[in-house]
């Protein structure tokens, strides 16, 4: 029993500290203290190293939701919906999610190796007796380009999946392709769009916190920095996935 | 000046550091020796804020900064230099950025005077022409080095140095532990070093401490320490 109760208190703590650490970044945004340069330097960074992974599996996955689209769509004699489907389904769900997972397996992954690294080489303690916030200098700017990044890569990840949707429609489902287009264009309504996007800001903000908050606990040479970094991406995910459900179901609620 | 009077700290519930008293007047460069894991980085790092003891006082120039908040430490801290046993350049800068970094942050020199700044910096610590390598390309001595003018490049009045000398070879050794004395000396640093370098310690301590669990059995200059019928001391010294 005691042994439980104190699992239950050290992860309580644990929780506590994350938790505490967001608010040290918040107030640092809030404070304004934004290093504009370093914010543009780490949303290069992460945009790039995301963008083709992204793009690619974005492709893939609006053709496989046409293919299947096309199958059972078909069987309903309902095939000309091909396009709403793949467009909804990227829209609402699908962009989002996956693109905030690959994200996180990306760009979450350095951050927490390039903390971790920084932190079990005494860099970060370094910042602090040259009179710097590490928080303010390495965490906020990351954090905040998670923020404008991940949004970014959303909207490019709908883009091209519905690109990947067009080109099954049109070559494997004979759907004259501007038809398509304008059923994708009719079928996108506001409330589709922003019911997926929104998620993605919550989605950047668990991202940056977890996998910053995770290099800056990271110790025990490198052998912590691939524990700590392991952790810290599916921390991520599981957490992306859990909340998604919860998130929407409030948005739907909300919102339809 | 650094004074330290009833430190106490306890880490993962064991006792590291044990009422440690101290006083390094201005100007004074003390090497407080020990074995390994006697405590010697985590007093350290006391004495510029890394650590909040249990109880006890760190006193800076007459202000006790156990008491003080991070933001306030920061502020302190930007009149000491610190130098950590690994160096802890950042990796993602070069030397160059690295010894800029500072000043950057905290004066408004434009660049042509950082730059000048930079070059006479590593000057001081025998390296001229290293500014575009990356600490991963630089031996362990010329990283050491490299850390201490990053540590003096904001005209530190206190210099804490963390193993100057550890895994270096014994002229490397030499060579640095004769450039902090004499960066010291020439700025009039109080200066507090750690080590288990014994005989370059003794060439240029004003005076020694010697650190044993937790306790300093012992402190004075070098003849005095030389001269102590300790047994502990002896045997340590021997060595
Ligand atoms: N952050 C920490 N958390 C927990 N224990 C620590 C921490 N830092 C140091 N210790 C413990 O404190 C003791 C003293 O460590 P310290 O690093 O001060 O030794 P040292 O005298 O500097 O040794 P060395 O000469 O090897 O550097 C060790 O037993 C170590 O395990
Ligand atoms: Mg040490």
């Amino acid at each position: 029993m005691r042994t439980f109760f104190d699992i239950c208190f050290t992860s309580l703590q644990r929780v506590g500290e994350a938790i505490d650490f967001l608010v040290g970044v918040c107030r640092e945004i809030v404070k304004g203290r934004i290093r504009i340069k370093e914010v543009v330097k780490q949303s290069y960074e992460q945009g790039l190293q995301s963008v083709i992974i992204i793009a690619l599996t974005s492709f893939a996955s609006g053709a496989v939701l046409a293919l299947q689209g096309d199958v059972v769509l078909s069987r309903l004699g309902a095939k000309e919906y091909i396009a709403q489907l793949v467009a909804l389904s990227l829209l609402r769900e699908m962009s989002p999610v996956f693109t905030a997972i690959i994200f996180s397996a990306k760009a979450g992954a350095r951050i927490t190796a390039e903390l971790g690294t920084m932190n079990v080489n005494d860099q970060i303690l370094a910042t602090r007796t040259l009179g710097v916030d590490p928080i303010e200098y390495l965490v906020v700017p990351r954090v905040i380009a998670c923020f404008l990044v991940l949004p970014v890569l959303t909207i490019i990840s709908e883009i091209v999946g519905i690109l990947g949707g067009y080109f099954v429609g049109v070559y494997q489902s004979n759907i004259p392709g501007i038809f398509y287009i304008n059923q994708t264009i009719h079928a996108i309504h506001y409330v589709d769009f922003f019911s997926g996007f929104l998620k993605v800001f919550f989605f950047a903000v668990l991202i940056g916190w977890i996998c910053c908050y995770r290099g800056f606990m990271t110790k025990g040479g490198s052998l912590g920095v691939g524990k700590y970094t392991t952790e810290a991406v599916a921390y991520s995910i599981i957490f992306i996935i859990v909340s998604n459900t919860v998130l929407t179901k409030i948005i739907l609620t909300l919102w339809g | 000046m650094i004074r330290v009077v009833h430190l106490f700290k306890t880490l993962q519930e064991q006792l590291i550091l044990d009422d440690i008293n101290l006083e390094v007047p201005q100007g004074e460069l003390l090497v407080i020796l020990g074995e390994s894991g006697a405590g010697k980085s985590v007093l350290l790092k006391h004495l510029i804020g890394l650590f909040k003891p249990d109880s006890g006082e760190v006193e800076i120039n007459s202000q006790d900064i156990t008491k003080l908040s991070e933001a306030e430490l920061l502020k302190v801290r930007k009149k000491m230099g610190y130098l950590f046993q690994e160096g802890a350049l950042y990796d993602f800068m070069n030397v160059f950025e690295n010894l800029a970094f500072p000043l950057e942050e905290h004066t408004t020199f434009d660049d042509q005077t950082i730059a000048e700044k930079v070059q006479e910096a590593l000057k001081t610590v025998d390296l001229a022409g290293v500014e575009g390598k990356y600490p991963s390309e630089l031996s362990g001595g010329m990283r050491k080095r490299v850390a201490l003018a990053r540590a003096l490049i904001m005209d530190a009045k206190i210099l804490l140095c963390d193993e100057p000398t550890s895994g270096l070879d014994p002229i490397r050794s030499r060579d640095i532990s004769d450039l902090i004395r004499s960066v010291s000396k020439r700025y009039n640093c109080t200066t507090v070093i750690t080590s288990h370098d014994i005989d370059n310690s003794f060439r240029i301590a004003d005076r020694l401490a010697l650190l044993r669990s937790g306790q300093i059995i012992a402190i004075g200059t070098p003849a005095e320490l030389k001269s102590s019928d300790n047994s502990f001391i002896r045997e340590f010294f021997q060595s």
